[in-house]
Parts: structure tokens; sequence; C-alpha cells
């Protein structure tokens, strides 16, 4: 074990990051060439050897991308230049189903971030990927003889059973012309996760997919299609990271979440990129009749983030609950939250937000709640709470309402504020520095989150505030 | 005159996603209208032209540099990376506060609701700007009547100056109290000096054939109390925008919205208060009803920023629903980048519960007698509030056009 991997969490500070911040030689792995060109296109689908279709969607997307506008209303992205990301990195290894058979310095990789061992532990199937590949990919026997599908996007392609599938759900939740991020994830997507839980299956543990981009100046564009048939339900947790660079990384995912009938899917993640890292990640869920939809989301690295989790409830009775956190540290602006359509009659949503900004971050919590004409007699609300640290940070609330059905019932309430010197003296008083008072107000401040999460992330939450922590105070 | 129209009037400071259609509002001013400035002023205070008010702000940015000039504007800490990766990577609306941070200048911070490129225009057609100016200490009330003029565009510019301790209110009554079509709009730049209260009552009553702009823009100095109170009953299309900077310490603005929205009725209302000002306080709270087919957005910003230690600003939107076929777009935005403050903001948008109605059944109303209540209510509430007689039979009027024998029933 390496020094670096010995250090405690509590110990690491504020820049070195050293729990998730180590980087591995790539000199080996093959790179495409920067930019973004047909050719680039043609050859990411070659060697995938995937049909047709395929090739011709990517295509497609690389036209509307170029057609598209740079969003300006969000934080700025002048400092990414596509000209200069590389949008393929092919590990040294192809996908496998032992971590005996996964190259050494890769498995190490996964080994510090614990993921074999929480396969072991709590986990019905991992999924593992290194740049832009698959690298190992298991599922524990119990959950294949449910006729649970979990794969490489890749993998499900080439089998004929799915294929159809594929081609009748891949990026019809979020088209290409949704957003020019969306173009780009549609022309150099790479791995990613297939899932196909089938009709009446309930499968109690977890099945989690870990996304690490190890290569510098590089994109990161998985694809998760998950489809979760009727009165079937599934919990899927998606864990993200990356070494620091001194120069743009690229995250471009796509989630698409296909909620059956009186279905159940919990989408949980933590968001722990470094803070390089440009996180324009798009996730989207429909939810048919009765079909409910969680999703319980933590952001906390990137230089910038534009992440909103989507919900349509399309189906009578459907529900959705977001549960997130955003904390926005030094050099971070994270422009995070969630959208919700109401679109059939007796839908409910519930939105719940915490956000942390310190040492000079921006954390901007944005939504959407559109209830359309067939939303009869359904119901949304709306809680988001801002935490300021210090006044050189910045912390915005921008919460849309759009209603155009009258029986329904919308409510929303935002607070803004500080940690009042009240708790923080009473805390003092019973013997914390004002350090660990700070801390532990922060974390009780998160704790309607953290509680949603299984208790492994809970806790690497609570480990990732107090990282952000330390040194907040003079 | 030619027709006009503004593509982006009423802006929000920080704009959201555009699929949204709720960042800003597009006026268009039909063409072949007179331009008429017709207003009526009655006051018992003297009056004056637009220098009165660019003195007055001069004179309070003159206080402001001896108070705050010398010092430093902070700006978001920036750690070793993010310089290496370009700097913060701001948005275009955060990179634009922070350069209004760093210029120190309150007229360039200064803005009207309705934007720089509406405020113009309502200004060039009402061709003279009035000033009612409230001596030191002094107490004046005046009141304004502005009438659609058929086939005309009607635009009135008033500033509002309270000096240091004086009283100044205002009573405006837009109405239209003869058939025809057009545009009525008032611009209100309104100042309050240094423990200084100006209350202003704008009430719109006109007919579904005519376009109200209502553009104002509010400055209040320290201990300073500014009070909005508008009422929008009519018009086909009304254009609600009021900017305000909260720059004296302990300054309040206090904005009041009722509104009643009927037919195929148009609603757009732009908020944005600034706290630049220690222990300032705003309260927004609009309330209203939303009937017929009738459309209204409100996007209402707190902006609470670096400095203004111990602001407090509460936003709140309170809507009922009455028929099949309305649409209500609710943003309301906080912006903070001060710790030691607290923003809140609500919004209810909703029908009349069951229980509620359950009750109003076992009175004896049908639910639809219950909701056509809530119609009556607010036209009952503006009539009850009215600060003359002519506000009161403008509401009266309008009441009888919509409410069958309303004036006799219910007033």
């Amino acid at each position: 074990m390496t020094e670096s991997s010995e250090k405690k969490r509590t110990q690491v500070d504020d820049i070195d990051r050293s729990m998730y911040d180590f980087i591995k030689d790539e000199s080996n792995q093959e790179h495409l060439e920067a930019g973004l060109t047909p050719e680039i296109v043609r050859e990411i689908s070659e060697k995938k050897n995937e049909p047709d279709w395929m090739l011709e969607k990517r295509l497609k997307a690389l036209e509307i991308y170029h057609e598209l506008p740079i969003p300006d209303w969000g934080p700025s992205i002048a400092g990414l230049d596509m000209d200069h990301i590389v949008t393929y990195v092919k590990p040294e290894t192809d996908q496998q189903a032992s971590w005996d058979d996964v190259p050494e310095d890769i498995k190490d990789t996964f080994d510090r971030l614990g993921i074999p061992e929480a396969e072991r532990s709590y986990l019905a199937g991992v999924g593992a990927q290194y740049d832009s590949e698959l690298v190992y990919h298991s599922m524990q026997e119990s959950a294949s003889k449910m006729g649970i599908v979990y794969s490489g996007i890749e993998e499900a392609l080439e089998d004929p059973k799915w294929e159809g599938i594929i081609h009748d759900h891949f990026m019809k939740l979020i088209p290409p012309t949704d957003h020019k991020f969306a173009a780009l994830h549609g022309a150099v997507w790479s791995g990613g996760s297939f899932v196909y839980v089938p009709k009446g299956v309930q499968l109690d543990y977890p099945l989690q997919s870990y996304f690490r981009l190890n290569a510098r100046g590089a994109g990161q564009f998985e694809h998760t299609l998950i489809i979760v048939e009727d009165d079937a339900s599934l919990h899927f947790i998606e864990g993200c990271s990356a070494p620091k660079y001194n120069v743009a990384n690229l995250h471009a995912g796509a989630v698409e979440l296909f909620v059956g009938e009186r279905a159940h899917l919990r989408y949980s993640t933590i968001e722990n990129w470094s803070k390089n890292m440009y996180n324009l990640n798009t996730k989207r869920a429909i939810c048919k009749e009765g079909g409910d939809i969680e999703w319980i989301s933590g952001s906390f690295g990137s230089h910038v983030g534009y992440l909103y989790p989507m919900s349509i409830l399309n189906g009578r009775d459907a529900k959705s609950s977001f549960t997130g956190i955003t904390f926005a540290g030094a050099g971070q602006n994270l422009d995070t939250g969630c959208k919700v359509v109401l679109n059939a009659p007796r839908t409910k949503a519930s939105v719940e937000t915490k956000s942390i900004s310190k040492d000079g971050g921006v954390s901007t919590f944005r939504s959407s709640v559109v209830a359309t004409k067939n939303a009869e007699d359904s119901a949304a609300t709306v809680s988001c709470q801002s935490l300021m640290l210090d006044d050189r940070s910045r912390s915005d609330t921008i919460p849309a309402m759009d209603v155009k059905c009258k029986n329904v019932d919308i409510g929303h309430e935002a607070t803004i504020g500080r940690i009042g010197d009240d708790k923080v003296f009473y805390l003092m008083s019973r013997g914390l520095s004002e350090e660990e008072a700070r801390t532990m107000i922060v974390n009780g401040f998160a704790e309607p989150v953290s509680k949603e999460l299984p208790l492994e992330y809970a806790v690497e939450m609570n480990n990732l505030i107090k990282l952000e922590m330390e040194g907040a105070i003079g | 005159m030619e027709a006009r129209i503004f593509e982006h009037a009423s802006a929000m400071p920080a704009p959201t996603w555009y699929f949204l259609h709720m960042n800003d509002a597009t006026i268009e001013i039909p063409a072949q209208l007179s331009c008429e400035a017709q207003a009526v002023i009655e006051t018992d205070a003297p009056l004056g032209d637009a220098t009165e008010f660019v003195e007055a702000m001069q004179a309070a940015q003159a206080a402001w540099d001896k108070a705050y000039g010398d010092r430093p504007v902070l700006t978001n800490a920036v750690d070793e990376q993010a310089e290496e990766l370009g700097g913060l990577a701001l948005s275009a609306y955060q990179k634009k506060a922070d350069a209004m941070e760093q210029s120190k200048s309150l007229a360039a911070a200064f803005t009207q609701g309705m934007g720089e490129e509406v405020s113009d225009w309502i200004r060039e057609m009402a061709v003279k700007t009035q000033s009612v100016i409230a001596p030191a200490g002094s107490t004046h009330t005046a009141h304004v009547q502005i009438s659609g003029v058929n086939m005309g565009a009607n635009m009135t510019a008033i500033d509002l100056v309270a000096h240091e301790g004086a009283t100044l209110d205002v009573a405006i009554i837009v109405d239209s109290p003869t058939a025809g079509t057009g545009v009525t709009g008032s611009s209100l730049r309104i100042f309050a000096a240094e423990g200084a209260h100006v209350t202003v009552r704008r009430v719109q009553t006109l007919d579904d054939t005519w376009t109200d702009l209502d553009d104002m823009g509010l400055f209040a100095a320290d201990n300073a109390t500014i009070e909005v109170h508008q009422t929008v009953l009519g018009a086909g299309k009304t254009y609600t925008g009021l900017a305000g900077d909260l720059c004296g310490y302990n300054s309040t603005i206090n904005v009041y919205t009722h509104y009643l929205g009927h037919g195929e009725q148009e609603l757009d209302f732009n908020y944005v208060l600034r706290h630049h000002g220690a222990k300032s306080t705003c309260n927004l709270y609009a309330n209203g009803v939303l009937a017929g087919s009738s459309k209204k957005t409100l996007r209402g910003t707190i902006d609470l920023i670096r400095g203004g230690k111990g602001a407090v600003g509460h936003e709140v939107d309170n809507v009922l629903l009455v028929d099949e076929g309305v649409s209500n777009k609710t943003v309301p935005n906080i912006l903070c980048n001060e710790d030691d403050v607290m923003g809140n903001h609500g919004a209810t948008i909703g029908h009349i519960k069951a229980d509620q109605l359950f009750y109003l059944e076992s009175r004896g109303l049908s639910p639809e007698q219950a909701e056509q209540m809530f119609v009556t209510a607010t036209l009952e509430d503006a009539w009850l509030n009215a600060a003359n007689d002519v506000t009161k039979q403008a509401v009266a009027r309008l009441g009888n056009t919509l409410v069958e024998n309303f004036e006799e029933v219910y007033l």
C-alpha cells in the first residue's frame, strides 16, 4: 500500500484529496486523436463493431452538436476546448468477469476506491469503467437466475435478444436535440451499463457502476440504460471519481431510466469528480402508471457542474422524489437541481435539496416543476436550503414552476443563510473545537440526504464534507 | 407611431432554461397609435422635473462614497487549480453582478423593472418627466389619473423624490372609462432619502382591449421605507416591472401585489430587489386569482449583495387557480453572495381545497359559485382599499363588466 492510500480521509487537506487523487500511467493506453470529427466518431463505432443504426445515430448527433449553441444561462464553459478533449481512451484490457483478470494497476485503482470490497459486502452486481471502456462486470448468480440482465451496453448490443430493446430505448428520453452536450454524448458515447429487470422481480441488493476517468485531458461519455418492468424493483448506485490535472477533463454521460407500471427504481449517485472536471451530465427517468423513481444525488467535485436529473411522470399515480446535496468549494461553480414533469392525473413529486458554498465556491440550485393539462389532482413540493459558510462564496436559487392545470397543488419554499454563531458557541461550550462544531452542523444539515444513502456511501459523504470543511476556519 | 417589439423586456437578472419561456417578456406595441401624454396629477407637493431625481442620486452617491468608498470590494476567492483552468467559471449574470459591485456606482446599479429599453421608450413617449417633491420633514400626497386614449399610447413619466424624513403618499389609477383600444403606461422613479417614507398605490382597471405597462425603479437610503401596492384587475395584457435598490442601512422596501386574471388576460410581473445596505429588509407579497383562460408569469428576484450584512429578503407568491385553461408561471429567485443574511421565498399554487369547498357547499354554494367568490372578493378588496373615490369608481366600473350587478350586490 502506498503512503497516500494509508492516509486517513480526515487528514487529507482541502487541496490534496489524495483519497481519490492518484494517477496511473496511461502511456500504453490507446488514445484517439483529440477533437470531434466524423472520422473519430466512425472510428469509435468501428472499434465497437456496432450495428449500422447506431453509427447513423452517432453521426446525426454529431451534426446536431455542431448546430446547437453553447448554453449561456449557466456557469461559463469557455475553459472547455473540445479540440483538446480526447473522446476515446481504451484501457489495456477487455472487459473481465473476475477481478483477478483485471490488470494490476487498474485493479489497484478500484481497490483503493473500495469497489471489490463493496461488491463482496452488499452489492448484487458491479460494473467498473476505466476511461472509455468497462474493465469489469459481474453479477451474483442469484440475481442472474431472477432474469436480471446487467451488462455493458456494447455487450448487450451484440445479443439479438437485446439489440431491438436498446434500439427502441437508446437516446429516446434524452434525444441529441435536447442540448449541445446530449448531442456530444450521442456522437461519442462509450461504455456504461444496460440493466433489465423483468416483470415482478424485486432485487433486494443494489447494483453498482463505478466510473473512473484516469486519462489527462480526456472525456468520459458512458451511457446508462435501465429498464425496470412492471411491478419490479431495483436500487442502482453510480459512483464517479477522477484524479486532478491542470487541464480540463470532461464528463458528459447520459442516464435513461424507464420505470414500468407500479415499478420502483432508486438511483443513488455520489459524483466526486476532481476539480478540473466539467461535469455536464444528463439524467432522465420516465414513469408509467404507479411507477416510482427516487433520485439520491450528491455533487461534490468538478470545476463546473451542470446536473439536473429529470423525472417525467407519464402515468396516473406515478411518483418521484429527489433528494440532493451539493457542496461547492474553492474554484467550483456547481449548477445543480432537478426537473419534474407532472403529465398524468394524481402524480406526486417531492424535491428536497441542500447546498453548501465555501471558500469562494458557487452553488446554484436550479429546478423546474411543470404541471401539464393532464396533471389533474397532482401535487408537488419543492424545498431547498442553502448554507453560506463565508462571504467570498455565492449561493443562488432559481426554482421555476409552470402550471397549466387547475386542480393541482404546487408548493415551494427555500431559505438561504449561514451557520448561526449561537449554535457554534453552544457546541464549543460542550468541548468541541470551532472546526468540529461547524463540521457537525454541516453534517446535520446534510443528514436528510445521507440518511437515504447506503451506509457505506453515507460514511463517504460525511467524510467528503469533513474533507471540504478542513481549513474552513481562519 | 411605428410598431415596436421589445423582445427581452422585464428580464430576470439570472436566467434559467429557455424551454420554460420565463426569462423575460416580449411586448408588442401596435402601429398607428397616437402619442399621448395625458396624465392628471393632483398634489399638494412641489413639482419639478427630471433633474430632481438625478441630483438626489448624486447626493446619495456622495454620501455613500463617504461612508463606504474605502471599503474593499471582495470577489469570490479562487484557488490555484481554478486559476490554472482560467479562473472561476462564473456565469454571465454572476460576472455582471461582480462588475457592478466593482463599479461602486449607485446610478449604474439603478435600473427599472422593465429594463432600459422599455423605460427609455415610455419616457420618450411621455415627452417630459414630472417630479413630485417632498421636502425634508414634510408630508404630502399626490393623485395621478391615467386614462386609456382610444388608438393612443398614453404614457406618463413621474419621479417621486422624498427628502430626509419626508412622507409622500401617492395613488395612481389607470382606467379606461370609455371604450376603445390602446396602450397605457407609467414609468416611476422613486427616491427615498434618509428616514423618508414613500407609499405608492397603483390600481389598474382597464378593459380587456388595452395593454398596460407599469415600470418602476426604487432607491432607498438609510432608514428609508418604500411601500408599493399594485392592484392589477384589468387589461388584456399587463406588464409590471419593479426594481429596487436597498442601498441604505436599515432600509426597507415592501411590495404588495394583488392580481385578478380573467378572460384571456396575460399578466407579466418582474421584481428585482437588490440588498446593498446592511440590515436592509424587503418583502415581496403577491396574491392572486386566475380565472378563465388567463395566463400569469411572475419573476421575483431577491439579490443579497456582498456587504449587506444582516439583510433579510422575503418573497411569497400565492395563486388560486379557478378555471380550467389557466396558466401560471412563477420563478422566485434568491441570489446571494453575502453569508450574514437571511433569504427565503415560498410559493403556493393551487385550487380551493376539498374541505373548503365542502364547507361552502354545506352553506348552499355550488363549486362554481364558491370559485366566483374569490373573483368578487378580489374586486371587493380592491374597492375597500382604494385610496380615493376615483379609484373606487374605476373598480366598480370594471367589476360591473365582469360580474353581473357587481356594484349593486357586492359593494
